[in-house]
């Protein structure tokens, strides 16, 4: 039974990148591109491995914040809130990052682990807002996860421009962080490092919270079943500001590890939309952390697969690597309206597959 | 007086859950008059009301209205023809204003423009038409639920109907209310519509029908003149006597009390008294009963003693011990085990598995987890138990629990409670929807609980399962305890007086 749900869910993600490719076909097509040829130099773009630094490399490297945030946003789904705020608390995670490495006179040590907690503590805090407001108040999460997104935001455009910012050069930016606490990176301007792996650590953590522990199995009733859950005495107020506490933290340090192992200071602009990606990713992946894992590189692929391969090579606009996204993000979301049909198909696929096996069985029975 | 609308044979099966609702239902209702319709919890009443009301199709039989034969396909094809629905719950939007619901859908005005002095002229020439004073520019979330209910019949007289069915209509009324509410039909009725009024509070039956149709299981047992009755009679009628679900019962021998309320009451957020001045003793190895109506303060009752929500008066004591302030946690640690009447949403998690449903309440127990590590093996050997002793037919413990029929899924509820060893068990309707088969384990199980000591408060609406059951019995009305009853005086008649407001003499 559950592997059967877990199989569709795996069939309906892979549908819908098959439509949204199917679609983009037809966007190239005017363009005199061949579409076959399009989507080569798109997959040799994003997962290539070949060249002094790896496309591979560089894609993984992007996906480091994509996953946490994705992971963030995976906690409220999960709890049954829907908190948009990944963004600011990525945001505010950068910008403690960004303050304490050169505030801080510590030892490198001592102080990448300080500034760590650090940001997980003020990402933890901001998730906490909008949870708090909800459980106590009623207030719904999305409007105030939204007002608190530009809010950090603005903060952010404040803080470069005015305290934090390093010299009244053209560009409004943080100063730039001692060498020392740089987090390491696997090949040297791939982006890809000691992030990465942190973030395959959260994965296998998340997982392991989640459906081994007998607070993640209070989390996931309180998000499917509130009823159940408060008839058992789960206090569900409690299990949701702790859940948007770890949610807001990931984000926090998703911020963190991009200044620490990759800008290396805040700049105006800093706030790209990492914290949204992270929504799409987490819904894309089945709020499943392994899904979460998959999707990031996916998308981290698509995107790099765009500008190194589409953009560089082909002269098509890296928009395309944009709008194929989200394509395949309406595919996900409309998935009711083509759900029968898959359905239907992967039933005969599941009826075929177990033909052929006993098949097999058969003819080496015979043998 | 001549026939307005003539039922005809009406039957109505429905698959899902085995039920007869309407099983050859005939009579009539004259023009311009109040016609109440009674009978206990799903005696088909709803049932009839929706299909004269276009929401459901009888499987056989005729409507006549107005001598001429009408089967409507929705709603709005019967609201075309003259007859509206007041629902019990009201479908009202709340940030509009009274005038602005009332017209909705029906807007007045020109090219596309609503014109609003147009439409509160309407609306107050409409209430000074029916007698019916409102605001026509209050918005509705302010009003008292007695004014939306003016609302909603509003809404349909703006509609011009002629017969005006009204669901239940005073179950969500304050005492005043009902008395302001019942002049209002009289007065309906007297300017000319005709008025279904579904209820089973006889009191106001009497106070306000010229007729009244009694139902039981699907049928009709008779329509008679309201003056030629009274409440005695119509509780026979609507109770009856049927078949009694035989059950093997040992006699009772109560010990130690268990749990003692002492003038429990309990007010909702809106103001409303759900429980007044309850008090009420259980002891080990006896089954309390407690019948009422449904609505009545059986939920509000159930939610106090399990710590759902806190009583606004009065006290709990269980063992010795005030139940006051503690959370639903601590009441279950100390052996309070609850059998809810939701046994889909609030009992379980249908998308989750037999296993995870089986672990509620114990996850944080030593030997299901350790150092914050669910120990898989225990809490699956935990849903294995129950699976096996209770023969859970088609359930393994990785299988969803939603897909298990609504006895297994009940013996999941009941197997998960009585593995606590509890001191006091709740069951709230515990067979509702249940077939026979499961209904008789299930009482087994109760029974077999009391004989092992164990305090039992059986919450019904289902006479016949209090008088299987109960050892003693205590009736709900209005939140209040109506009557209690002990062994010879417990019999259907007494209990069904009280049911409906009466006393016991």
């Amino acid at each position: 039974m559950k592997n059967k749900q877990i199989g569709m869910k795996i069939v309906v993600s892979l549908s819908a990148i098959m439509l949204g490719i199917l679609v983009s076909f037809l966007l190239i097509a005017p363009t005199g591109v061949s579409p076959y040829k399009a989507f080569g130099v798109l997959f040799s773009g994003a997962f290539g491995i070949s060249g002094k630094v790896w496309p591979l490399w560089i894609t993984l490297g992007q996906a480091t914040p994509l996953i946490l945030t994705g992971l963030a946003a995976m906690y409220g789904f999960r709890v049954g809130v829907f908190c948009i705020a990944q963004e600011g608390q990525y945001v505010f995670g950068a910008l403690m990052a960004a303050w304490l490495g050169v505030q801080l006179q510590l030892p490198p040590w001592l102080l990448v682990p300080c500034i760590m907690i650090a940001s997980i503590v003020i990402g933890g805090l901001y998730g906490l807002i909008p949870a708090i407001l909800k459980v106590k108040l009623g207030v719904n999460e999305i409007i105030s996860s939204i007002m608190l997104n530009n809010i950090a935001t603005l903060a952010l455009e404040y803080l470069v421009a005015f305290p934090l910012r390093a010299d009244s050069g053209q560009k409004a930016q943080s100063a730039v962080l001692p060498q020392s606490i740089w987090l390491f990176q696997f090949v040297k301007g791939s982006r890809w490092g000691i992030s990465f792996l942190l973030a395959i650590l959260l994965v296998v953590i998340t997982y392991v919270y989640i459906w081994k522990t007998p607070r993640g199995y209070e989390l996931r009733m309180v998000g499917k079943a509130p009823l159940f859950a408060r008839y058992g005495g789960v206090k569900s107020d409690h299990v949701i500001l702790r859940t948007m506490f770890i949610g807001g933290g990931i984000a926090g340090l998703a911020g963190c590890l991009e200044v620490l192992g990759n800008y290396h200071r805040v700049m105006t602009g800093f706030s790209s939309g990492l914290g949204f990606d992270g929504l799409s990713v987490a819904m894309l992946g089945g709020s499943h952390p392994f899904g979460v894992l998959l999707v990031a590189i996916l998308l981290a692929g698509i995107r790099q697969g765009a500008q190194l391969g589409l953009q560089i090579s082909l002269k098509i606009p890296r928009e395309l690597g944009g709008v194929l996204i989200a394509l395949i993000i309406f595919f996900v979301a409309i998935e009711n309206v083509y759900r029968p049909y898959v359905d239907k198909l992967y039933s005969k696929l599941v009826v075929v597959i177990s033909k052929i096996g006993k098949e097999n069985q058969k003819t080496r029975e015979v043998q | 007086m001549e026939k307005f609308i003539q039922f005809d044979d009406i039957c109505k099966y429905y698959t899902s859950s085995n039920v007869q609702a309407n099983n050859h239902v005939s009579f009539s209702i004259n023009s311009g008059e109040v016609h109440a319709i009674c009978g206990e919890n799903g005696a088909g009443k709803s049932t009839l009301m929706n299909i004269l009301f276009g929401m459901e199709q009888p499987d056989s039989g005729t409507i006549q209205v107005d001598g001429k034969p009408m089967l409507f396909k929705s709603p709005s094809d019967a609201i075309a023809s003259g007859i509206g629905m007041v629902h019990q719950h009201f479908m009202v939007v709340n940030s509009f204003s009274v005038a602005q619901n009332i017209l909705l859908g029906s807007e007045l005005g020109k090219y596309g423009f609503v014109n609003h002095k147009r439409e509160v002229d309407f609306v107050n020439s409409l209430s000074q038409k029916y007698h019916l004073p409102i605001d026509p520019n209050a918005i509705v979330e302010n009003l008292s639920v007695g004014l939306l209910q003016r609302v909603e019949i509003l809404k349909m007289l703006a509609r011009n109907v002629k017969i005006l069915i009204l669901d239940e209509p005073t179950a969500v009324l304050t005492p005043q209310e009902v008395k302001e509410f019942l002049k209002t039909l009289r007065q309906l009725a007297s300017d000319g519509t005709t008025i279904l009024f579904i209820s089973h509070k006889l009191q106001e039956v009497l106070d306000v029908s010229d007729r009244i149709t009694v139902m039981r299981k699907g049928r009709v047992i008779g329509t008679t003149e309201t003056a030629a009755t009274s409440i005695p009679e119509l509780a026979n009628m609507m109770v009856g006597r049927d078949v009694i679900l035989q059950v093997d019962k040992p006699k009772a021998k109560p010990m130690q009390a268990v749990l003692e309320l002492r003038n429990l009451g309990f007010t909702n957020g809106s103001g409303v008294k759900k429980l007044e001045n309850v008090s009420l003793t259980i002891k080990a190895g006896e089954i309390y009963g407690v019948a009422g109506v449904s609505g009545n303060g059986q939920d509000a009752l159930v939610s106090c003693i399990c710590g759902m929500i806190e009583p606004s008066q009065g006290k709990m004591i269980f063992e010795g011990k005030e139940l006051k302030g503690s959370s639903v946690q601590q009441r279950r640690r100390q052996g309070i085990a609850h059998v809810p009447e939701d046994r889909i949403t609030v009992g379980l998690n249908p998308f989750a598995t037999v296993t995870e449903n089986a672990l509620m309440g114990y996850q944080n127990r030593k030997d299901f987890s350790h150092r914050g590590i669910l120990n898989k093996k225990h809490c699956e050997a935990h849903a294995k138990t129950i699976i096996d002793s209770y023969s859970v037919a088609g359930a393994s413990i990785g299988s969803p629990v939603g897909k298990l029929s609504g006895g297994n899924m009940q013996k999941i509820v009941l197997g998960r409670e009585l593995a606590t060893h509890p001191k006091l068990l709740i069951v709230n309707q515990p067979t509702r929807g249940l077939d026979v088969g499961s209904i008789e384990f299930v009482h087994k199980m109760i029974i077999k609980e009391r004989d092992a000591g164990v305090a039992i408060l059986l919450v019904s609406v289902e006479l016949e399962e209090i008088l299987a059951l109960s050892d003693r019995v205590g009736v709900l009305f209005s939140g209040r305890l109506q009557g209690e009853l002990e062994s010879e005086a417990i019999n259907e008649h007494t209990i069904g007086l009280l049911m409906v407001g009466g006393t016991c003499t």
